[in-house]
């Protein structure tokens, strides 16, 4: 995820294009960068925040650029992969946002011709793509470079003999386009440009538009000239940078649908029906290896969790998931273990010391994070990124259910090296991912029924949540999501140990959420059902939709979609994480900022 | 020559009003300010206006769009990041050479606006008995020697009234202006560098009207309401009594019984009546409903707002949209006849106005027998119990019982 902007006007473009970066800084920060033209095209780039590149800018009389704040995915943060690239005359600029699949191919063919390359990023290969394709026209050389390439783009480009134009074209990754008075603009979000106009153009997947200071120009896949509606943003620009959602929460929340799929990209390999990783990764799961140990903290620990069933259930390696706070003490240590550590920010204390604790006594490490040049990345043998882009609210939401995806591909490639997954089953477990986006919109559509139940449990002192199976861990985390944002004591169990202990705790005040798959345990979670439901308590399930029997059961019934067997956790997931943020809403708690936590713990 | 109207502020100090609405879209009697503005300035023979537009800029264009209706035609430029007044010209500066510049939120006259589109760069000034709040200006003869930001012993009266005339020169001011204390850009230290170079000609006003807290649209409803002229388009049904000037809109029915004391503005297509009472400088707006045993005097009703049944309002304005419970009334004058002191923005302030009732913003709505204390600021979309009684400033959306 990164932020793109675009100006052609009558303003300094130097100052429209900062400023907007500074408002799309939420959606990466590592680097940042700027072209402009001014006779000549110039570009200006640095690592580091945004003021950086101001520093360095002189004050120039252009009035078209294009600019772009990076959150690194392919490529480590450095001057030379920040954006904008340009082409080896120096005169076309572009900015990207999104991954380039096949960009190691194309770059071979490109180098071949005679390219020159100055980054390690997939952005690069666009700009030559263009320059390559590039007859005296921009836009014909973007529709040109963009049949080539594989993967998700929004690409904003600029050419100095063409100086009047910015070139725009998306797929899969947001572009819109900002109407104003002898000006306008594209950028990734709204907020870019909300100071200057608030009148927008929605572009969608293949169209490619052409924006000079007084025209804008949109075809459609295949170049013809389409119109389209101008909307009005009546958010302010506090809420835009929620894109209008209430809670950064929320905006997260919703944004899983894409950014799963961005989990996916360019790991799976449906030709060689294979998942693919990085080499330094797939040396690490290519080991014999004995035991799988994964350290985590906090949400990142039930995101193991979860996968101990995944991993367990694909091969026949046994999973130990262990707190990095204990493990670092007190876990066993063998060589032939693989450690896994999870940490969204790659800067988790309790997590770093784990690993180093690992590496001093010799076992390999592989890091799941999504920050590219944190602590985690550089110490660890291998890591793996998350992509979700940055994360605001504290609770943790698109980031864990990435993690869970991330995880499960590990699954499966170590069950394909184990020989006890074949290309049949990939495939169709490959499809059914694929489905999983779907999915969750589904769950998005209907938060309806969602905010309904919310009612039930916003006066509750105490909460349960309860589940077998890969549901225990989930219970654990929907427990841990209501407890953070809305202050109601919750607790995840595994729903046969309910009769051990908990059950004295349950009177008729405490609402149940229990979770319900039709797998071999579906008959005992009905009778766990059963006997709360004798103790006057109200159960509110989550369960399939096609599951009718349920409605029997339990007082309330909240639906996901069960395309298949594989991975109902992340449906389920979205399930709770909107719950707990509407009983957190209907109890007006500070979402974004719950009391006493913060986002990355960096303190032991 | 074009016309270039500010018309980007947001007006906090317009509060509750401008909440939800651009302070140039404030209506005094049945018109946004900018509209008079626009008015005035066609009839002193200005045909070409740019507007620079920011907050809430899609109300002002879908009111004006391109100018057709009133025979004149609009561009608009949005200011972007709000650094003050000279920021806000310098953005006008690739579409215009010579022009005329005034601040739309506050009313000029027509021959003023003539005098100051006379050849050379000029600049409008008034007399003020209170010029702390304003910038004063020091005059050699005619020209302008300096001009001062608020002073607190200002050594004129003469204050800078908010309309100018520049030619292309005014842009290299601009450019060398530096930010002031107050952290803007501010048009009166351009006319500081600009007056160095040339001279520039001070023209007194003979009308000006500028409206700062909300209470002022009443002093500016009343002085427009007075030059207004009687007409009646809608229905009046027997049995109404109407002294002095009353504007009576299109499809608008005035039922009987109703006592209206000009001047009064009455807008489209609005329901008054039977039996209500309207007193002098009232302005009630479109699709509006004053109901029986009403009485409403010297206010300011917007757009589809109700008053329906055993109301009083007095020295008050009415946001968009607003319903009031029966028996629902507000208090317009201390007991101990003191100035009302208004709380706005966390902030008290002196109204030095002895009646003064309350300012709602849009969308409120009231529960039956609410009582409603001087001076009262009600944010936007507020509810309101029945029985309860209100003071002091409420914030938007909240709910009080």
């Amino acid at each position: 995820m990164c932020g793109i902007i675009g100006y052609a006007g009558f303003r300094d473009a130097r100052t429209v294009l900062l400023e907007s970066l500074k408002r799309l800084d939420y959606r990466g920060y590592d680097s940042a960068g700027i072209a402009i033209i001014d006779n000549k095209l110039k570009v200006y780039k640095e690592v580091g925040e945004i003021a950086n590149v101001e520093k360095k800018i002189p004050l120039l009389k252009g009035t078209i650029g294009v600019g772009h704040t990076r959150w690194a995915t392919h490529g480590g943060v450095t001057k030379e992969n920040a954006h904008p690239h340009v082409s080896c005359d120096k005169t076309i600029a572009i900015v990207h946002n999104g991954i380039i699949e096949n960009y190691s191919k194309l770059k071979e063919e490109l180098i071949k011709k005679g390219h020159k390359f100055t980054s390690q990023t997939d952005s690069e290969v666009i700009v030559h793509l263009i320059d390559d394709a590039y007859k005296g026209n921009l836009e014909d050389a973007v529709a040109a470079a963009v049949k080539k390439i594989q993967g998700s783009y929004s690409i904003v480009a600029v050419s100095e003999k063409e100086p009047e134009k910015i070139v725009g074209i998306r797929k899969e990754s947001p572009l819109v386009i900002g109407v104003g008075d002898s000006e306008n603009f594209f950028a990734s979000d709204i907020t870019a440009f909300l100071k200057y106009t608030n009148r927008v153009i929605f572009l969608n997947d293949g169209e490619l538009c052409v924006i000079t200071k007084n025209s804008i120009n949109i075809v459609d896949k295949n170049r013809k000239p389409i119109k389209k509606k101008e909307e009005h943003i009546t958010w302010d620009v506090k809420d835009a940078e929620k894109s209008g959602f209430a809670h950064f929460m929320l905006k997260e929340i919703y944004e899983q649908p894409d950014t799963i799929n961005q989990a996916l990209r360019g790991r799976i390999s449906e030709i060689e029906e294979t998942i693919v990783f990085p080499e330094r990764v797939e040396k690490l799961l290519n080991n014999e290896i004995s035991t799988i140990h994964i350290v985590a903290c906090g949400t990142s620990y039930y995101a193991g969790l979860v996968s101990k069933y995944l991993i367990e259930q694909l091969t026949n390696i046994p999973v130990f998931v262990e707190f990095a706070s204990e493990y670092r003490y007190f876990g066993v240590r063998n060589e032939s273990s693989l450690i896994i550590a999870i940490t969204q920010s790659g800067e988790t204390a309790d997590t770093l010391a784990a690993l180093r604790e690992a590496q001093m006594s010799g076992c390999k490490t592989l890091v799941v994070t999504n920050v590219i040049g944190s602590t985690a990345t550089r110490i660890s043998d291998g890591y793996i990124l998350q992509q979700s882009g940055p994360e605001i609210g504290v609770a943790a939401t698109k980031t864990f259910t990435s993690q869970i995806i991330v995880l499960f591909l590990i699954a499966l490639k170590l069950a394909l090296h184990q020989k006890t997954l074949g290309p049949n089953e990939l495939y169709n477990y490959i499809l059914h991912l694929r489905e999983l986006p779907r999915n969750v919109r589904d769950i998005l559509e209907r938060s309806d029924d969602i905010i309904a139940i919310a009612k039930h449990l916003k006066d509750a002192k105490s909460v349960f949540f309860i589940g077998r199976g890969i549901n225990y861990p989930l219970s654990l985390e929907g427990a841990l999501k209501l407890k953070e944002i809305s202050y109601i004591h919750a607790e995840g169990f595994a729903a046969g140990e309910l009769k051990h202990g908990p059950f004295a705790l349950l009177t008729k005040n405490t609402p149940v959420v229990a979770i319900v798959t039709q797998d071999e345990t579906y008959e005992k979670i009905l009778s766990n059902i059963g006997e709360i439901k004798a103790r006057g308590s109200t159960v509110i399930a989550i369960a399939e939709e096609k599951d009718t029997e349920i409605e029997k059961h339990a007082d309330f019934v909240l639906r996901f979609l069960a395309s298949s067997h594989v991975l109902p956790c992340i449906s389920i997931t979205v399930v709770l994480q909107l719950l707990a943020y509407h009983v957190a809403l209907l109890r007006k708690c500070p979402i974004d900022k719950p009391r006493n936590l913060a986002k990355s713990v960096t303190v032991e | 020559m074009k016309c270039v109207i500010l018309a980007a502020g947001e007006g906090n100090r317009m509060h509750p009003l401008t909440y939800t609405r651009p302070k140039v879209m404030l209506p005094i009697a049945g018109k946004p300010i900018l509209e008079w503005n626009l008015l005035n300035a066609r009839a002193a023979g200005l045909k070409e206006f740019m507007f620079v537009v920011s907050y809430k800029s899609e109300m002002v264009r879908e009111y004006f769009d391109n100018g057709n209706p009133w025979n004149v035609k609009i561009n608009y430029v949005n200011q972007g990041k709000a650094m003050g007044t000279a920021h806000a010209i310098g953005t006008v500066e690739p579409f215009v050479n010579d022009c005329i510049v005034l601040c739309g939120d506050t009313i000029f006259g027509t021959n003023d606006i003539k005098q100051i589109a006379k050849k050379g760069t000029k600049i409008g000034l008034v007399e003020v008995d209170n010029p702390t709040e304003y910038g004063i200006v020091e005059l050699k003869k005619k020209d302008v020697v300096k001009i001062y930001e608020k002073m607190e012993h200002p050594s004129s009266n003469v204050i800078n009234a908010g309309i100018y005339h520049f030619n292309k020169h005014i842009f290299d001011s601009i450019r060398k202006t530096e930010k002031s204390s107050r952290g803007e850009f501010e048009i009166t230290d351009s006319i500081n560098i600009l007056v160095n170079k040339e001279p520039m000609e001070g023209v007194f006003l003979k009308e000006w009207r500028d409206v700062v807290y909300p209470w002022h649209l009443l002093d500016a409803n009343e002085e427009r309401l007075k030059k207004m002229k009687t007409k009646i388009q809608g229905t009046v049904e027997k049995n109404v009594t109407m002294k002095g000037i009353v504007v009576v809109g299109k499809d608008t029915v005035i039922r009987s019984g109703s006592y209206i004391e000009g001047p009064v503005f009455i807008g489209n297509n609005s329901k008054i009546g039977p039996n209500c009472y309207f007193r002098p400088h009232t302005t009630i707006g479109n699709n509006c409903h004053v109901g029986n045993a009403c009485e409403i005097k010297n206010s300011i009703v917007m757009d589809h707002s109700n008053i329906p049944h055993l109301n009083y309002v007095g020295d008050s304005i009415i946001g968009n949209n607003c319903n009031l419970g029966a028996g629902t009334t507000v208090a317009n004058l201390r007991l101990d006849k003191n100035n009302i002191i208004v709380t706005l923005n966390g902030k008290k302030i002196d109204s030095k106005r002895r009646k003064l009732g309350m300012v709602m913003g849009d969308n409120v709505q009231t529960g039956i027998n609410s009582a409603i204390n001087v001076g009262t600021m009600i944010g936007n979309n507020v509810f309101i119990g029945p029985g309860a009684v209100v003071k002091g400033e409420i914030t938007p959306k909240t709910t009080i019982l």
